[in-house]
């Protein structure tokens, strides 16, 4: 068996919910058999980035904000390669927010987790574009004012080919990468990911279920809007619910099979880096 | 013989096109060429003008006064009249641009033919335009001069953006990002156009942040990788520069200056963005510039671009501006392209200080041997860099006048010297810097630039130790370039004997 691990040292905080993410990417590069040298992985900055420290794989720990466009630019570099990118909130919801909007409507055939713990941790504490309203660290004394984005939503809106939400825990992620890796285009996951320190998320498991259970048809573009709907991220109160699962999944053009000069790497099996001019 | 011809008009009524034809013509019989393109920023309406300047001998800008002004419309008589030399004649009353191409064709005794052939060249409305041009050719009967055939020859008719693509193709091109901004767009459109034939790929992405980022990652992979833009989404680009800075990513950035700050003057030409190219992004790194200042070293410090990026992992600018972008030019000689490896396949990289694994690191040991290592390329390529020409010399070897300048000013500098006791020194590379300590010695300089506070004057001091005398500064900073008989007019006034 391939070992993904690194002698860096691990510098999460004690019973970290990133740890749990680690694993369950660990489990499914284990169980995919992809490999190494056909995996490409990117990360942004903040405490999700350290996986890129703690999994021996090429790529790079990339700019806060910046990890899609690097995906992309990988992906064209080389058509053949997976390309898994992994991101916080803030990475993601806030400095590059133009680029999840962008990456969705482009639909390149990549695979990206949103660490989403609706804080910035490793800057100790401020609020992100989705953490809830009332929410107060030493930078917004009196509070967020502004109501929290809906990732689900805003992912469904802009034509993502696979929009998905799963709990930090090993085995939805083992799952959900799985059923990324079968989906041919771009694969929104969010990872619901509580931040023991700064934002504990306590009421949340009780309020999530999984899509599966109640026989939600991945395929229906209403079906999956009007679940998204369900969870605002402003908190949780007596009739919130958490869907959890896959909301939707359709085959759109991907971007790198529309350009012939790549189907023609494809089919080479190689990058441009073994093109001979 | 020299002569210099504006067409003015609307955007839309086709000037370049009309300009375009003759300017190939005059070239296939010999003689050389430049024009230069003046438009504003609109889409149909306004005043636009290009200018042609023609000889016997080289020739690589323009001069102010005219000898035929065609008049597409009403306002560039209006205009451009006070500019005309005395027994110049103005082309006007048609709507059609080909009709001018007739008169002009006859009025400077080429034969119908070789206009005939340049209209199939087009390859559209060949049909509408033969009858305008012939109804032109006949209703002129003016002989203005006599343009006779001086010589077969191989001569290219080309801008500095088609050297600037010509360029990144032979040095090996794989991928080219960009989102559009003047004047860098039409390299955009060039390799757009050839990506197929040439087998490269070439995007343009929601913003240049994006367009870097995505190239740094295409690099990573080893895809020989280049990216361009005007000074504002080079703004935009300057995280992503410090990033293949310090993950060592070759990356070529074209940076095609217009000036700033700001928006600017969005279709006009300076030189205002040297420190950018050579400060921009933080953190201490090496990296490279070149500053071309014709199509052919456009092509040849291009592929040397390539060459220092691929084999010191840095970012390599190639800084160009407007008028040399979009301005047609006549090369004589080929272009010498260096030519470069690519790298092999992906790696670990890190936008932190990383160890041996790639990992991000905090140890002090480490961070200072990173760093030294990569503050030990600035030697390196400067080493490597002298087996280049870093600087050209023109004009008297020995004179004690000499002028010191960079980029596109070079083609009026050129027009305006062969009769002046002065030497011209064109720097090439300012990054890494030429040995030129002791050609300016002792030396009356003269700085020529598009822009109002000399940065080049700057760089010199801080290279070598030399100020140039404020009164000895040659700065245009309106938009507009430099034409050589006011040029030479202001280099006259700051000769020593």
């Amino acid at each position: 068996m391939i070992d993904f691990s690194t002698q860096t040292k691990n510098t999460w905080c004690p019973g970290c919910f990133n740890f749990q993410i680690l694993a369950g990417v660990k489990k499914f590069l284990e169980k995919s058999q992809i490999k190494k040298e056909n995996l490409a992985i990117v990360t942004g900055i903040g405490c999700h980035a350290k996986m890129f420290d703690y999994l021996n794989l090429n790529g790079i720990n990339t700019l806060h904000g910046r990890v899609l466009p690097t995906c992309l630019g990988i992906k064209v570099g080389n058509p053949n390669l997976n390309v898994i990118g992994f991101s916080g909130d803030g990475d993601a919801y806030a400095e590059g927010m133009a680029h999840l909007i962008h990456t969705a409507r482009y639909n390149p055939d990549i695979n990206y987790l949103v660490h989403n713990n609706q804080v910035f941790a490793l800057t100790v504490g401020q609020p992100t574009p989705v953490s809830e309203i009332g929410y107060k660290d030493k930078t917004t004394p009196q509070g967020v004012k502004i109501h929290p984005l809906n990732p689900i939503k805003l992912m469904l809106a802009s034509g993502a080919s696979f929009v998905a939400r799963v709990f930090s825990d090993v085995g939805q992620i083992e799952y959900v990468l799985q059923e990324a890796l079968k989906h041919k285009g771009f694969s929104f996951i969010e990872v619901i990911q509580p931040c023991l320190i700064f934002h504990k998320d306590e009421h949340y498991k009780e309020k999530m279920y999984s899509l599966d259970d109640k026989g939600h048809d991945k395929t229906s573009f209403e079906q999956a809007w009007e679940r998204a709907q369900e969870f605002d991220y402003n908190g949780v109160s007596e009739g919130t619910k958490i869907p959890l699962g896959i909301f939707y999944q359709a085959q759109k053009p991907v971007f790198e099979d529309q350009y012939p000069q790549l189907l023609n790497l494809k089919k080479k099996k190689m990058g441009w880096v073994g093109i001979r001019r | 013989m020299k002569y210099t011809i504006l067409f003015g008009g609307e955007a839309g009524q086709g000037p370049n096109i009309l300009t375009n034809i003759l300017g190939q013509a005059l070239v296939k019989r010999g003689y050389s060429v430049f024009y230069s393109r003046d438009y504003q920023s609109l889409i149909r309406g306004g005043h636009n003008f290009n200018v042609l300047t023609f000889s016997d001998k080289p020739i690589h800008s323009n001069e102010g006064k005219i000898d035929i002004i065609v008049a597409l419309d009403e306002n560039t008589e209006k205009i451009h009249k006070e500019d005309l030399k005395k027994n110049g004649i103005i082309l006007k009353g048609n709507k059609e641009n080909m009709y001018y191409a007739g008169r002009l064709f006859r009025l400077l005794c080429i034969d119908f033919e070789m206009l005939e052939q340049e209209l199939k060249n087009l390859k559209k409305r060949f049909d509408e335009n033969i009858k305008e041009a012939k109804k032109g050719y006949e209703e002129e009967d003016k002989d203005f001069c006599e343009v006779k055939f001086l010589k077969k020859n191989d001569n290219v008719f080309m801008n500095g953006n088609q050297g600037i693509s010509n360029g990144a193709v032979k040095a090996g091109l794989d991928i080219y990002y960009a989102y559009p901004m003047t004047p860098a767009t039409s390299v955009l459109m060039e390799l757009a156009e050839k990506q197929e034939e040439k087998e490269i790929l070439v995007l343009e992405l929601e913003n240049e942040i994006s367009i870097i980022n995505a190239g740094i990652g295409s690099a990573m992979t080893g895809a020989k990788t280049m990216v361009g833009t005007s000074g504002g989404g080079f703004d935009l680009m300057t995280e992503g520069l410090s990033l293949a800075g310090m993950a060592e990513v070759p990356i070529v950035i074209y940076l095609s200056q217009r000036p700033g700050p700001a928006t600017g003057v969005a279709t006009y030409t300076g030189q205002g963005d040297l420190n950018i190219a050579r400060h921009a992004g933080h953190g201490e790194f090496p990296r490279v510039v070149l500053a071309p200042g014709n199509p052919k070293e456009c092509e040849e410090l291009t592929s040397q671009a390539f060459y220092f990026s691929q084999v010191f992992g840095v970012p390599s600018i190639v800084i160009g501006d407007k008028h040399l972008a979009e301005s047609f030019y006549t090369l004589t000689e080929k272009p010498k392209i260096e030519p470069s490896r690519k790298l092999g396949s992906m790696m670990r990289y890190n936008s932190y200080e990383k160890d041996e694994n790639g990992s991000a690191t905090e140890d002090p040991e480490i961070v200072k041997e990173n760093i030294n290592k990569r503050i030990k390329k600035f030697e390196e390529i400067a080493e490597k860099a002298r087996k280049f020409d870093q600087f050209n010399s023109y004009g008297k070897h020995n004179s004690k006048n000499v002028i010191v300048s960079w980029g596109s000013t070079k083609g009026a500098i050129l027009d305006s010297i062969p009769d002046l006791d002065v030497r011209f020194i064109q720097i090439l590379h300012i990054e890494p810097f030429p040995e030129i300590k002791k050609e300016l010695k002792d030396k009356n300089l003269i700085l020529i630039e598009n822009n109002a506070t000399g940065m080049l004057g700057d760089v010199i001091s801080e290279k070598t130790g030399m100020f140039v005398d404020d009164k000895n500064k040659i700065l245009r900073y309106d938009g507009r370039p430099f034409l050589h008989d006011e040029l030479k007019k202001e280099i006259e006034g700051r000769l020593k004997r």
